[in-house]
């Protein structure tokens, strides 16, 4: 491979290209900065383009997306790198880091696939579906979703059999398993990381059953049943395929709660939940839907409003965190908490329940910062020197931090802060 | 309307309460409880009642009796305010608002007021010890009577009036109308719980906890009326000897256990040890092993010689007499079973 280095030199290098790191290359590069955008997925848009909808606003998330994602493909000031990920940085001077980017092989060459999905038909394999969050199968050469960016197959090489199915039903040829990892020496003026989270594993809290009762889902899980590209095109509780009617939610699962290493606030559970809440009451209109919490916490502008519309909606709040899950012979579950209001220990049953899961930390940038150390805060998201003055400055001088890599926030705060780091950045690239 | 009173729970944390004052009322600890019911529900409930200070309510109330410290609630508090230390420091605090004499409160607040008392007790065996001219005969006669007199005593003195105070508090005060009738039926609970702990099986740890403590019940009435009625260290009778020696024997070897499990502190319920409990597992173990060894001693014939060993045993035995039993932990024996005894008169 040590031959095949290549190099190639921009004004910024954006690490991640979730709706901060898109927001902040497209900002720099509108203003005329060239940027390197790194994906370590196949496709970008993290996180939101997998969304239903957006609150408070309902939005249609992907129809936000999706534009601003093609807009960010199309622009010729930003190369794109999926599948790939930042080894490491170093930083040489100011205005100079260098980096080390490993672009994994697709074993698909982008430019040539149609998308006609003929691999993906003729490939044998199937597995779990790790865009639809589990809940239904994909094959060994796909392509990740249907509003990917770029829409281009390729081949999961863990799972393929090397059959070579798809190769002899492509048209354009384009798959070759003769692919190999490339790697890349950049140089930039400046470096963003918009590394974004990860989702609290509810695995971590057995009492509520998440992994061993068939009926008890995430949020993202529930996200992914409820969005337009959804799998089924109707909710269903995954134990047994019927259609909800009672439904509750679980907040603060992974969240405040300092036994699993999390005592902060999400900030996003409790409004995506009501949204869910009330996207389910449209879907389901027969459905119960109840949201038990510890506190609502509806701050942003037209949050408390939106919350007030849930519960004109009908959808129940009751105050009290759920305590234990037990699950019945028919799938149901049977939830015990304490009615704050009441001072009464209870149980309801459920046919379905959703655990609103909480923002983690990602912790992938942290090791590749070398010589100079990136900083982390106490709970592990990425340090802002001053959170007040200058939100987007990282320890490192000419390393910016954008969206949830520095906290929990939701999708306009995660685009607000794309926009003071990619701001930052062209001031720090402009005063050379 | 009660008024607010922060005070209190700068006067719990000398119980040994935690930071209680994290609690954010979600409930878990109430939701995970296994002894929790719709009709008590607790911890929640008098973590609020102590972070207001509502003093009256909590003397009011049965809960804190209700909960046998499995642990649960503390394990899983997402605030980590330790909702089963706070229940077991209202115990305390609830022993020490029962007590009349006031002397409960004053050495469980001050390690240093129980320190002197245990010094004062032992140096009275000593003085007493040295009146009589170390006469064993003597010695061991005025032990045996000691025994029966400061039963009565601390019972009728102490124990009784506390308990009319703990009626006081949780039936007459609140004004709970009680028919007579109940006084009565309900003695059956009281009878069941005092000798079975029976309980304790709803929690969900491990049962052999419950076993461990309901055998060191036995071993210890056991050995009280060994020692007081049966009069076993002057006995001829093989049976009560015997019996004696099995009793004992059961005491200091469940004590270990109990020791122990404070010292590895793998339990939430033995990993937060008060002075008060230290003092009482440590002065039964004593008092078991120092019972078997004054009897051993006897058998072998050689306690004449040494004396200090009947002394030893005299001065736990009057500790434990004059300050466990009537002021420390030794108390809970009989206000856990009568709580359970107020639950039915007050539910029936």
């Amino acid at each position: 491979m040590a031959e095949n280095i290549k190099t190639a030199n921009y004004d910024a290098l954006v690490i991640g290209a979730g709706i901060a790191g898109g927001e902040a290359a497209l900002n720099l590069a509108n203003n005329g900065f060239s940027v390197l955008l790194v994906e370590k997925d196949l496709s970008i848009g993290g996180k939101m383009i997998l969304l239903s909808k957006v609150f408070p606003t309902l939005d249609c998330a992907a129809c936000i997306t999706t534009p601003k994602m093609s807009e960010i493909s199309r622009h010729h000031g930003i190369t794109i790198f999926t599948g790939s990920e930042v080894q490491k940085v170093v930083k040489k001077s100011e205005n100079s880091f260098e980096a080390v980017v490993i672009k994994q092989p697709r074993y698909v060459v982008e430019d040539d696939c149609t998308a006609c999905q003929l691999c993906e038909q003729a490939c044998p394999v199937v597995v779990k579906d790790q865009y639809q969050y589990n809940l239904v199968g994909r094959k060994a050469a796909f392509i990740p979703f249907s509003i990917a960016s770029p829409r281009v197959a390729a081949i999961d090489i863990e799972n393929c059999t090397l059959c070579g199915a798809c190769e002899k039903v492509c048209p354009t040829k384009c798959i070759d398993f003769t692919m190999e990892a490339e790697e890349y020496h950049i140089t930039a003026g400046a470096v963003i990381v918009a590394t974004g989270f990860r989702l609290f594993d509810p695995l971590k809290i057995p009492r509520y059953g998440y992994g061993q009762y068939k009926n008890v889902l995430t949020s993202m899980e529930m996200e992914r049943q409820l969005a337009p590209t959804r799998p089924f095109n109707t909710v269903l509780r995954p134990g047994d395929g019927k259609v909800p009617d009672k439904i509750a939610y679980v907040l603060c699962t992974g969240s405040r709660d300092a036994t699993v290493g999390n005592p902060i606030c999400s900030q996003i559970c409790c409004m995506y939940s009501i949204k869910q809440a009330q996207l389910l009451m449209g879907s389901l209109p027969m459905a119960d839907v109840t949201i038990y919490y510890i506190n609502i916490r509806s701050f942003g502008k037209g949050f408390e409003e939106f919350y007030e519309q849930a519960k004109g909606m009908g959808v129940n709040f009751i105050k009290g965190k759920i305590g234990k899950i037990t699950e019945k012979e028919n799938g149901n579950l049977i939830l015990r908490y304490e009615d704050i209001n009441e001072n009464k220990l209870k149980e309801s049953e459920h046919d379905m329940v959703v655990l609103s899961v909480g923002v983690l930390p990602n912790t992938d940038a942290a090791g590749i910062f070398r010589e100079q150390k990136l900083e982390f805060d106490h709970l592990n998201f990425v340090g802002q020197k001053d959170p007040l003055a200058s939100p987007a400055e990282t320890n490192i001088k000419g390393v910016f931090v954008a969206g949830t890599a520095s906290g929990p926030m939701d999708i306009p705060d995660s685009i607000l802060s794309a926009g003071a780091a990619s701001s930052e950045a062209m001031r720090y690239l402009i005063r050379k | 309307m009660a008024s607010i009173n922060t005070g209190f729970s700068k006067e719990l944390t000398k119980f040994g309460a935690f930071d209680f004052n994290a609690c954010y009322n979600c409930g878990t600890c109430t939701a995970v409880c296994s002894l929790s019911t719709g009709e008590d529900s607790f911890p929640r409930e008098m973590i609020r009642y102590s972070v207001l200070g509502l003093e009256d309510d909590i003397k009011a109330s049965l809960k804190p009796w209700l909960c046998y410290y499995c642990g649960e609630c503390t394990t899983h508090c997402p605030q980590e305010a330790d909702p089963g230390e706070l229940m077991m420091s209202l115990r305390r605090w609830l022993t020490s608002v029962y007590d009349w004499t006031g002397l409960s409160g004053l050495l469980y607040r001050s390690l240093t007021a129980s320190i002197i008392a245990m010094t004062l007790t032992a140096l009275a065996v000593i003085a007493y010890a040295v009146v009589t001219n170390f006469d064993l005969e003597k010695i061991m006669h005025t032990g045996h009577i000691f025994e029966m007199v400061v039963i009565g005593t601390v019972f009728t003195v102490i124990l009784l009036p506390n308990l009319l105070r703990m009626w006081n508090f949780i039936i007459l005060k609140p004004g709970i109308k009680v028919p007579f009738k109940n006084y009565v039926t309900g003695l059956r609970d009281l009878v069941v719980h005092m000798f079975t702990q029976k309980r304790t099986l709803g929690c969900d740890d491990s049962q052999v906890r419950w076993f461990e403590h309901l055998i060191l019940v036995f071993g210890y009435l056991g050995l009280l009326f060994t020692t007081v009625f049966l009069n076993w260290f002057s006995s001829e009778s093989t049976f009560v000897i015997v019996l004696g020696y099995v009793v004992s024997i059961i005491i200091f070897t469940v004590t270990v256990i109990f020791v122990s499990e404070r010292i590895r502190k793998r339990r939430e319920m033995s990993k937060k040890s008060q002075p008060s409990d230290w003092m009482f597992v440590v002065w039964l173990f004593m008092m078991g092993l120092s019972a078997f060894a004054v009897r051993l001693f006897i058998d072998l014939g050689i306690l004449q010689n040494n004396i200090w060993l009947y002394l030893a045993h005299m001065i736990i035995l009057v500790q434990w007499a004059l300050v466990i039993v009537p002021f420390g932990k030794w108390t809970h024996f009989l206000y856990r079973s009568f709580a359970m005894y107020f639950d039915a008169i007050k539910k029936n």
